[in-house]
């Protein structure tokens, strides 16, 4: 191949490659509701962890040792369950538990799911959330304030609102 | 409701045994992917123009740069030295540090693919180090530009397959 067409090669594989982590950034931080008739009821034992829900809410944040993002979702979440009463938070690490990886479908970490006071799932989250998408979800499970109902286009319905 | 919030991070015996890595700044194995990403398409541009005993011995070179940073950890690094000596003091400090077990397994998959690619060079099907020269240049790019770390992922579906992360008493 002429030089030429070896550096036209290598610019499509650049933009390839810049598609890619388009793609990746536009995925990360979603939050997925999760429709009440295939919400699961989840305790502390079934994620491996000996500290109590809260009663209110619980974030339950999945990680490895070889995250590089997760102890900077474990800061946040940990600081926004420390200014919310009835919010916990809960680190799960997988790194020697492929059983729950299985279970909970991870595929990439972080990971977090939020529960209701009851344990219920209502969203997941692939990798690292942002600080207001949580606030508003806790809004919307701690529930007397309608105007704070989540409206971003990512959260497609309010099935639990009550 | 502070004391509710808690890591089940603590370490378990086995992973005790295994020596800690000294935390790194995140943007040092991100400095070092852009270096490796360029070299990589360098390699792959000699791959495509025929210098393909050039193309070779470069990716050998980049396989024992991955495999410096597999084995003797991304903070000991030739690019990570760099980094610390150069870079880092222009720098504004790191919001936060990150531990370094990371991206020192993501070095770990990049000496993988490189390994490959030199492999098959030498056998003579020398298009396979241009082609694992583009794989390893995704993921170097993605880290370098995206913050991506491709290996930290692989290694949660390594775990998922049983391959890694199997805790010798059953959990």
């Amino acid at each position: 191949m002429n030089p030429f067409g070896a550096a036209l090669v290598l610019v499509a594989l650049v933009a390839v490659a810049t598609v890619l982590g388009l793609v990746y950034r536009s995925r990360q931080g979603l939050f997925r509701d999760v429709a009440d008739d295939e919400a699961t009821v989840l305790t502390p034992a079934d994620v491996g962890s000996q500290v109590p829900f809260g009663a209110a809410a619980t974030l339950v944040q999945f990680s490895t040792e070889f995250c590089s993002r997760c102890p900077g979702t474990h800061r946040l979440l940990t600081q926004i369950a420390d200014g919310r009463p009835g919010v916990a938070h809960v680190d799960v690490d997988l790194t020697h538990r492929a059983d729950l990886a299985s279970r909970f479908g991870v595929l990439q970490t972080p990971t977090t799911l939020i529960l209701d006071g009851a344990g219920r799932v209502h969203a997941r989250v692939g990798g690292p959330p942002h600080r207001a998408d949580v606030l508003r979800h806790l809004d919307h499970l701690a529930g007397p304030e309608p105007a704070n109902f989540p409206t971003a286009s990512h959260l497609p319905g309010s099935p639990h609102a009550q | 409701m502070p004391s509710d919030s808690v890591s089940n991070h603590a370490p378990t015996p086995n992973q005790a045994a295994q020596p800690r890595r000294a935390p790194v700044d995140p943007r040092g194995p991100r400095f070092s992917a852009a270096i490796t990403a360029v070299l990589l398409l360098v390699v792959i541009f000699l791959s495509l123009t025929g210098a393909s005993v050039a193309a070779l011995s470069l990716l050998a070179v980049l396989a024992v740069l991955f495999a410096w940073g597999a084995f003797a950890g991304v903070g000991r690094h030739p690019y990570g030295l760099l980094f610390k000596r150069f870079v880092r003091p222009r720098l504004a400090p790191p919001a936060e540090l990150e531990d370094a077990t990371p991206p020192t397994f993501a070095q770990g998959v990049g000496l993988f693919v490189s390994v490959i690619g030199v492999a098959l060079g030498l056998f003579g099907l020398a298009p396979f180090v241009g082609i694992a020269a583009g794989l390893a240049f995704i993921a170097a790019f993605l880290n370098a530009v995206f913050d991506y770390c491709l290996g930290c992922q692989l290694y949660l579906l390594l775990v998922r397959a049983r391959v890694l992360g199997r805790s010798p008493a059953a959990a």
